[in-house]
C-alpha cells in the first residue's frame, strides 16, 4: 500500500462516548488509510468494542464525528455504511445452513435469488467450506464458523471490515490459518480492516499500524517497526514491548536449547 | 444528539411497544388485584378476620401446608434421585406415571380418593379398609398427589444439572459418604430446594379442589373463599380472605425471587456416571413404581366408575354415566375449555414469546418492569386472581364471556412460559440483531427468521403449558363463568358432592386427562420430527 498515494478511508474526529458520568471515549480522533490494516491493542474495557460499534453505527456517539471517504457517516444507518463486523463468537444464524446464512443477507439487497445463491456459492467455496455447504453452525468446529461469518459479511461486498476479536475463542493452529486467511482476503478485496486483539504478537504480525489504547485514550497510532522504535511513553513501552519481550524470552530459552 | 439512523429509530417503536404491554400488565394484573383490595371496605374486616371459621380454617391451611410439604419434599426428592443417579428400568414409564396428576383437575385428585377409599370405596371393599378418607389426611394425601409431581420435576432438573467433579475429587480424597451429602449435596440444594418448597407450599394452601371433595369438616382458607362468593355471594368477604391468601403466595414469591441462582446451568463441568449397581437399581424401583401405580389408581377408578352401572351393586357394564354427562351439557362444556384452552395458548405464547423478547434482547429500565410485571403473575393464587377479575371486569362487555377466562388463565399461566422464553432467548447470541443491522435485514426480520426459528422447541412446549393448565384449572375460571361458558373441568366442582353424579365426574376427569394426553403426544411427536430433521 506504500506504492500509490494513500486515501483516508476512515476519519474520525473528537469522538465522545459517556454512559452516565463515565467517559468510555475521551475525544479519540485517528484517520484509517485506504487498504489498511488496523490492529487496536489496549487492556479490557478501554473502548475497543465501543469505537467499532459506533463506527458501524450501532452506537451512538455522545460527540464526535465518522468520515467515510470524506462524507460525514455519523448519522448513517449501519447498512448504509458499507462496513461488515465480525465478532468474537460468531453471531451466526444457528437455524440455517452455511450457505444459508452467506446467502439470507443478500436477499434483502435486491439481489435476485439466482445471483444471490451464485455469490454465496463462491464465497463458501472461497472460504474452504464448499463440503460443509448444507451442515448447521452446530456441527462445525470454531475456525469454521468463523469462516462462515466472514464469507457472510463479505457478501455483501463491505470495503471495511470490522473485527472484534474473532480468534479468541479459537485454538492455536487454527488462529495461523485463519490470520492467513483473513490478510489473503484482504489482499483480494483490497478491504480495509480495522481488528481488535488482545494478542500482541498477533497484531504484529498482521498489521500495517497498530493503535495503543488505554480507558478511552490513544496513546500511540504507529507501524509496528516504530513503536518498537520509539514507543510514545512508558505505557506503551510497558504495554505491548513488555509483552512482547516475555514472549519471546520465553520462547527463545528452547530455541538456544535446540540449536545447542 | 446526532444519530438519525434506522437502529434508534426501532428502538423508539419498541419502547412505545413495551409501554402497551407494561399497561397491558398494568390493566390485566395490577388493578384487578387493586379492585380487590379496595373491595375489602366493604366487609366488617375484623369481624372476618375474628371469626371462629376463619381462624380454624387458617390453622387447617397452615397444617395442610407445612404437612404436605415436609411429606412431599423428601419424596420427591427421592424419586428424583432414583431417576438421574440409578439405571432404573422402564424409566420413561414411571416418569409418565408420576406426572400424571399433572394432566387432571386437583379436584379430580379429590374424587379419585373417594372413589377409592370412600365408604364404598373400591379399595374400602377389596381390602375390607376401615376409617374415612375424609379429614386432614384425607387433604394432604390429595394435595401430595397433585404436588408430587410439580417437586418431582423441579428436582430431577436440578439433580440432572448437578456437576459431578466435586464428588469424584472427594472420592479420591477417601471422603465417606455421609460427610460427601453434607459438604457437597446439601449446600448444592439449599438454593433450588428454596424454592421447590416455597412452590409446593403455595400450591397447596391456595387449593380448594381437594379440600372440597375430602375435606369433610376440615375446612380451609380456600374452600371458606369458595364457599362465600359462591355459596352466598358475600364478595366483601371474599375479599378479605382473598387478602389473606396473597400473603403468603407474596412472601413466597419474594423468597424465590431473592434466592433464585442467577447462575447459569450452562456450565455444568460433567454429568454423572450413574454405574453399575443392580442391587440400587432394584431398589430404586420400589419408590418409583410404587408412587406411579398410586397415581395411576385414580385413573383406573375413574374408568371403572366410568363404564360400570352402579359400583359396587350392579357391575354390569353400561354407557348411562357417559350419556348422563351429555345431557347435563358435558360436551358444551368440553368445547368451552378447548376453545379457551386452544386460545390461551395461542395468545399466551405470542404475548409471553414477544414480552420475552423485549425484555431480554432490548434492555432498558422498561424491560426491567416488563420483566418484574411478567413474573409478579407467579404470585398471584388462581382463586384470587379470579375474584379480583370479578370484581373488576363486571359490568364491562369482556364479563361473562369466553374472552375474561381466557384472560384470566393466560394471566394466571404467564409466568412460567415467560421463564422459559427469556431462558431460551437469553442464550441466543447477543449479536443476530446488531449482524441483521449491518446487513440491512430489520429487527422484525431476524425476529422472524432467525430467532423464532430457534424457540420452536419453546413455543411447544409453552402452547402446552397454557394448554394443560387451562384444561385442569378450577380456580380462576370459577368465580367468572356460568353456564354458557363454563369449562368442563368446574362440572367435576358442581356434582363434587352428588354421589349420583360420581360416574360422571369420573367421565369427566377421563376426558380431561384425554385431551391433555393427546395434546402431549401431539408436541412429543412434533418435537422428535423437528430434532430428527436436524
Ligand atoms: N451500555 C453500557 N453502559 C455503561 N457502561 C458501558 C456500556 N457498554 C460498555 N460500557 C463500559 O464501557 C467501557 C468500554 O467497554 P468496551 O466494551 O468498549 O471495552 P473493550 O475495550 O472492548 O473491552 P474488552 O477487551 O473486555 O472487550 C467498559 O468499562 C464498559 O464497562
Ligand atoms: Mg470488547
Amino acid at each position: 500500500m506504500s506504492d500509490t498515494p494513500a486515501t483516508i478511508k476512515i476519519s474520525v474526529k473528537d469522538l465522545t462516548k459517556v454512559y452516565g458520568t463515565k467517559t468510555v471515549l475521551d475525544h479519540v480522533s485517528f484517520e484509517v488509510q485506504t487498504g489498511e490494516f488496523l490492529s487496536i491493542l489496549g487492556p479490557s474495557g478501554c473502548g475497543k468494542t465501543t469505537i467499532l460499534r459506533i463506527l458501524i453505527g450501532l452506537l451512538e456517539p455522545t460527540e464526535g464525528t465518522v468520515y467515510k471517504d470524506g462524507k460525514d457517516i455519523t448519522g448513517l444507518s449501519p447498512s448504509q455504511r458499507g462496513m461488515g463486523i465480525v465478532f468474537q463468537n460468531y453471531a451466526l444464524f444457528e437455524n440455517m445452513n452455511v450457505q444459508r446464512n452467506v446467502e439470507y443477507a443478500l436477499r434483502f439487497n435486491k439481489e435476485t435469488k439466482d445471483k444471490a445463491s451464485g455469490i454465496a456459492e463462491n464465497l463458501v467455496k472461497r472460504v474452504g467450506l464448499w463440503e460443509e455447504r448444507a451442515k448447521k453452525p452446530g456441527k462445525l468446529s470454531g475456525g469454521q464458523q468463523q469462516r462462515v461469518a466472514i464469507a457472510r459479511t463479505l457478501a455483501l461486498n463491505p470495503d471495511v471490515i470490522l473485527f472484534d476479536e474473532p480468534m479468541s475463542a479459537l485454538d492455536v493452529d487454527t488462529r495461523l490459518s485463519l490470520r492467513k486467511e483473513i490478510k489473503d482476503i484482504q489482499a483480494e478485496y483490497g478491504s480495509t480492516m480495522i481488528y481488535i486483539t488482545h494478542d500482541q504478537e498477533e497484531a504484529f504480525a498482521m498489521s500495517d499500524r497498530i493503535m495503543v489504547m488505554e480507558t478511552g485514550k490513544i496513546h500511540q497510532i504507529a507501524t509496528p517497526e516504530e513503536i518498537v522504535k520509539n514507543p510514545a511513553d512508558e505505557y506503551v513501552e510497558r504495554f505491548v514491548l513488555q509483552n512482547l519481550q516475555t514472549k519471546v524470552d520465553s520462547l527463545a530459552r528452547f530455541i538456544k536449547v535446540r540449536h545447542a | 444528539m446526532l444519530n438519525r439512523g434506522s437502529l434508534h429509530r426501532r428502538t423508539g417503536a419498541s419502547l412505545i411497544l413495551k409501554i402497551c404491554l407494561v399497561i397491558f400488565f398494568a390493566v390485566v394484573v395490577v388493578l384487578p388485584l387493586v379492585r380487590m383490595l379496595l373491595y375489602m371496605a366493604n366487609a366488617d374486616i375484623v369481624e372476618v378476620l375474628t371469626s371462629n371459621n376463619f381462624k380454624k380454617a387458617t390453622v387447617n391451611t397452615l397444617l395442610v401446608g407445612l404437612i404436605t410439604t415436609a411429606i412431599t419434599v423428601p419424596l420427591a426428592y427421592l424419586l428424583a434421585w432414583c431417576m438421574e443417579r440409578t439405571n432404573l428400568k422402564w424409566k420413561g414409564l414411571w416418569v409418565v406415571l408420576i406426572s400424571l396428576p399433572m394432566l387432571i383437575p386437583s379436584i379430580s385428585q379429590g374424587t379419585g380418593l373417594i372413589i377409592l377409599f370412600g365408604a364404598n370405596g373400591v379399595l374400602t371393599n377389596l381390602f375390607n379398609l376401615g376409617g374415612s378418607i375424609y379429614g386432614m389426611h384425607g387433604i394432604v394425601i390429595g394435595e401430595a398427589m397433585y404436588v408430587i409431581p410439580v417437586a418431582f420435576l423441579m428436582l430431577s432438573d436440578i439433580l440432572a444439572y448437578e456437576d459431578s467433579t466435586p464428588y469424584e475429587a472427594a472420592q479420591t480424597l477417601g471422603i465417606p459418604r455421609f460427610r460427601q451429602f453434607c459438604a457437597i449435596t446439601l449446600p448444592f440444594l439449599r438454593r433450588p430446594m428454596v424454592s421447590v418448597i416455597f412452590a409446593v407450599f403455595s400450591l397447596t394452601i391456595t387449593d380448594y379442589g381437594v379440600p372440597l371433595t375430602v375435606g369433610g369438616k376440615v375446612k380451609v382458607l380456600p374452600v371458606l373463599l369458595y364457599e362465600q362468593v359462591i355459596g352466598q355471594l358475600h364478595f366483601a368477604e371474599g375479599s378479605v380472605i382473598g387478602a389473606v391468601l396473597l400473603i403468603p403466595a407474596v412472601i413466597a414469591f419474594l423468597v424465590d425471587l431473592a434466592n433464585r441462582d442467577r447462575g447459569s446451568n450452562a456450565f455444568i463441568s460433567r454429568g454423572f456416571d450413574t454405574g453399575d449397581n443392580k442391587r440400587r437399581d432394584i431398589l430404586a424401583l420400589i419408590p418409583c413404581a410404587a408412587i406411579g401405580i398410586f397415581m395411576l389408581l385414580p385413573v383406573l377408578a375413574f374408568v371403572v366408575l366410568t363404564f360400570v352401572t352402579n359400583y359396587p351393586i350392579d357391575m354390569s357394564l353400561t354407557m348411562a354415566h357417559i350419556e348422563k354427562t351429555f345431557r347435563v351439557k358435558g360436551d358444551i362444556y368440553l368445547r368451552n375449555s378447548l376453545i379457551i384452552s386452544t386460545a390461551v395458548g395461542f395468545f399466551g405464547v405470542i404475548v409471553a414469546m414477544v414480552t420475552a423478547y423485549l425484555s431480554t434482547r432490548m434492555v432498558s429500565p422498561t424491560s426491567r418492569l416488563l420483566h418484574l410485571l411478567s413474573i409478579t403473575c407467579m404470585a398471584i393464587p388462581g382463586m384470587v386472581l379470579g375474584l379480583s377479575y370479578a370484581l373488576a371486569f363486571k359490568g364491562t362487555i369482556i364479563y361473562g364471556t369466553l374472552a375474561i377466562l381466557i384472560m384470566v388463565n393466560m394471566v394466571h399461566f404467564f409466568a412460567s412460559p415467560y421463564l422459559m422464553f427469556y431462558n431460551t432467548m437469553n442464550s441466543l447470541n447477543e449479536h443476530l440483531e446488531a449482524v441483521g443491522l449491518t446487513l440491512g435485514v430489520s429487527r422484525p426480520r431476524i425476529f422472524r427468521d432467525v430467532i423464532m426459528p430457534q424457540c420452536i422447541s419453546t413455543i411447544l412446549e409453552t402452547f402446552s403449558y397454557f394448554f394443560v393448565n387451562s384444561m385442569i384449572t378450577i380456580s380462576a375460571v370459577v368465580f367468572l363463568s356460568n353456564t354458557f361458558t363454563k369449562p368442563v373441568s368446574l362440572l367435576i366442582a358442581q356434582y363434587e358432592a352428588q354421589s349420583a353424579f360420581l360416574g360422571c365426574t369420573a367421565f369427566v376427569s377421563l376426558m380431561i386427562l384425554g385431551c391433555n394426553l393427546v395434546l402431549k403426544a401431539a408436541v412429543f411427536l412434533i418435537k422428535r420430527a423437528i430434532n430428527r430433521s436436524n
